[in-house]
């Protein structure tokens, strides 16, 4: 069979390509290829010389961090599933063609911008103190006041919250996958006899269930990698009870010097976090080809 | 292609391995004599009133060297050392800098981390300051930094709050535990300890026992002074404070406070909170958010038999030239000014607490402007026989040790014995631990 070939119309040479992406390849060799490999290596020495993996089996003897990985699943299995649904619920009540709708998505994402910064952190504290406005509303009520930054569970929960707080982002994403879903389907359901709540389990969640997994890996991912609340809000405290390995990690290297550590730290991180996202892949997959 | 990013990324190995291998050269740029037009970067951490001060210096360097611009780069204590250790791994630390005792030891070891300042004499004066005192900024001989002055952590008190309660500011262990009782009934308490970054809870403990037992918690070449008893009564001191409502228990604290500093909480400024354990040169961020004239500089605390050993000084804060400045001449002419310069003395007064440079100081006095609550701390100190605090004391791991132990005593989850156990532990591993990697420690 004869192989058809296109003539070059405009003289482009072979290495025209490579040129035109390597504004990328340059960008991904500096800031992703060589911190990479750079982090791996430094976690195989004490910040000067070579060490082996005595880093690794440090970490992985020390109660310390064992405990901090801890905090860090527990952190990540509250939040990840109430997220989901608490997003997936608002992203319904937007899909129902209200009025306004677009003042309400902006609403509802402003706080996913905020981030964990200074104003959110002192909003925090005016909510969350003995003397908060929690405190002061769970006491009209007649019940008793929560120990939430003293208390090594509240502590946790009001970090959650924080995040919940900010679901804006998969709230969009889940609205974006609803919008997708044909019409139809429901108009041949109600014909049918489908009611509103066999027609969710039947016709939205099977639609979404691909959007359903990426915000669950997303999530995931970024619960694993939490920093920046915890460090602002509690410290890591009480007792460490919201110390995060991200935390910890922040901790080894800029507080303690501890290059080494905190380098081999972030590369075992990585992999839990790989591994994780490889099962959720695995154990998802049926379910995710069906919809093929 | 896959051929051109395969060996892209094995340059990047080798570029990584050679960075790890070898270590890294500083080129350090001579100083020439004169002072040429650039820009400098000068890094500090405080409160208001230093901030503020500070600046001034800066334009008053301005009128006089308008060649020579210098960014300010500034925030307060929490992360601050966190902030220089990460530009200084990087190379992009600013060019003069003021920077803690301890820093020397973990970012200097060998004296090579900051510039030596005494190739720099041609533009910085240090000829109003002893050897003692320039002794404090020796790094493995070389002098890495200038100590701005000499401070100690001393009791300040809420005088109104003390007033409405009719209590006198205590003179001994025994007066300040008494107290206790008279400002639980109002639901108040007579002094703060914390655990956080202040970490003034342990620093209390250790002076009541350094004064008790005349031994010293980490001795100056980095050995613990203390018995594994001498750190179990001293935590035993922290909880019978707590048992008797004389400090608020951590969880009572973080839950009135969450993560903010004493001095920006409603319960020391709503006076809930009547006396504060702080640096001479650092109480000015707590006086200024009372009235005028409130805060109070009381008496360092005694035996019964009048014994008031164990207090302890150091050098509050240092300045520093980046061993990479382009501007060695320019970075010491900026610090010489904010050292030795009777107008820039005027503008700082005792933002940084009593200058140890007789220059700064004679100015201070001349001027009448060497008064305050860092002057009537000093001069407590002065009149106490101190101990200078070992700078092993302060590194940030040791701190966290501390730390570990009062919030589990405080807590509950360990009683005194296991958490001094623990700690003597932790601490005699971890100085074994920094001199095995430095050999050119004492």
């Amino acid at each position: 069979m004869k192989t058809r070939t296109y003539r070059n119309p405009v003289g482009v040479s072979r290495y025209t390509g490579l040129l035109l992406i390597s504004p990328f390849i340059i960008g991904a060799l500096l800031l992703i290829i060589y911190p990479f490999v750079s982090s791996f290596i430094t976690g195989l020495t004490d910040g000067s010389s070579f060490v082996g993996f005595e880093n690794y089996r440090h970490i992985l003897s020390d109660e310390n961090i064992r405990s901090s990985a801890a905090v860090t699943l527990k952190y990540a299995a509250i939040l990840v599933p109430l997220k989901l649904i608490v997003s997936l619920a608002v992203a319904l009540l937007l899909n129902m063609e209200l009025k306004g709708i677009g003042i309400f998505c902006t609403v509802f994402y402003i706080p996913s911008i905020l981030g964990a910064n200074l104003a959110v952190i002192i909003m925090w504290q005016y909510l969350f103190t003995s003397e908060g406005l929690v405190n002061q509303l769970l006491e009209a009520v007649g019940l008793s006041p929560v120990s939430w930054y003293g208390d090594t569970d509240a502590a946790l929960f009001i970090i959650v919250l924080l995040r919940l707080w900010e679901f804006g982002s998969t709230m969009i994403i889940f609205l974006a996958a609803l919008r997708d879903i044909p019409r139809e389907l429901y108009e041949a359901a109600r014909v049918d006899g489908c009611g509103r709540t066999r027609a969710f389990f039947s016709i939205t969640l099977p639609q979404i269930r691909n959007v359903i997994f990426i915000n669950l890996v997303l999530q995931t991912i970024a619960a694993m990698q939490e920093f920046n609340a915890p460090y602002m809000i509690t410290g890591g405290g009480p007792l460490g009870s919201t110390r995060t390995i991200g935390m910890y990690i922040y901790e080894e290297m800029f507080t303690y010097g501890d290059e080494g550590t905190a380098n081999a730290l972030s590369w075992l991180l990585f992999m839990v976090i790989a591994l994780i996202v490889l099962i959720m892949y695995r154990t998802t997959g049926r379910l995710r080809r069906e919809d093929r | 292609m896959k051929k051109f990013i395969f060996k892209a990324a094995a340059l990047c190995c080798a570029l990584s391995l050679s960075a790890c291998t070898s270590k890294k050269a500083v080129s350090v740029t001579p100083p020439d004599g004169s002072l040429d037009k650039c820009e400098l970067r000068f890094s500090w951490w405080g409160g208001d009133d230093r901030h503020e001060a500070t600046l001034k210096t800066i334009d008053l360097w301005s009128k006089k060297h308008p060649d020579i611009t210098i960014t300010p780069e500034y925030g307060g204590w929490d992360g601050w050392t966190e902030k220089v250790t990460a530009q200084m791994k990087g190379g992009t630390e600013p060019d003069i800098m003021q920077i803690n005792y301890d820093w020397l030891i973990t970012m200097s070891p060998d004296g090579k981390g900051f510039y030596d300042l005494d190739s720099l004499s041609g533009t910085l004066d240090l000829s109003g300051f002893d050897e003692d005192t320039l002794s404090f900024g020796r790094a493995d001989g070389k002098l890495n930094a200038v100590t701005v002055s000499l401070s100690g952590r001393g009791l300040f008190y809420n005088s109104e709050a003390y007033s409405a309660i009719g209590a006198d500011y205590p003179r001994t262990w025994s007066d300040l535990i008494a107290l206790g009782e008279s400002f639980g009934s109002h639901d108040a308490y007579p002094l703060d300890l914390d655990i956080q970054s202040g970490g003034t809870a342990w620093y209390l403990a250790v002076v009541y026992i350094q004064q008790k037992t005349g031994r010293q918690f980490i001795t100056l070449d980095g050995e613990l002074g203390f018995t594994q008893e001498d750190i179990r009564d001293a935590l035993d001191f922290y909880k019978l404070l707590e048992d008797n409502h004389v400090i608020r228990t951590v969880k009572t604290r973080t839950d009135e406070d969450g993560n903010a500093a004493l001095y920006q909480s409603s319960e020391f400024i709503g006076e809930k909170v009547a006396g504060v354990l702080e640096w001479g040169s650092a109480v000015g961020k707590y006086e200024a958010v009372l009235p005028k004239g409130v805060l109070e500089a009381g008496p360092l605390l005694a035996g019964e038999n009048g014994n008031n050993s164990g207090w302890m000084i150091k050098p509050s804060l240092l300045y520093a030239v980046s061993g990479h400045t382009k501007y060695p001449d320019e970075a010491a002419a900026f610090m010489d000014l904010l050292l030795n310069d009777e107008e820039c003395a005027k503008i700082l007064g005792t933002t940084r607490g009593i200058p140890a440079s007789r220059k700064a100081s004679s100015a201070l006095e001349k001027s009448g402007a060497l008064t305050g609550l860092s002057k009537e701390s000093q001069d407590i100190l002065n009149e106490t026989d101190t101990i200078t605090i070992s700078p092993y004391m302060e590194l940030s791991r040791m701190k966290s040790f501390y730390n570990t132990a009062i919030e589990s005593v405080s807590y509950g989850t360990a009683d005194t014995e296991a958490a001094a156990e623990q700690m003597y532990r932790s601490v005699t591993e971890y100085l074994e631990k920094i001199k095995n990697e430095d050999p050119n420690l004492p």
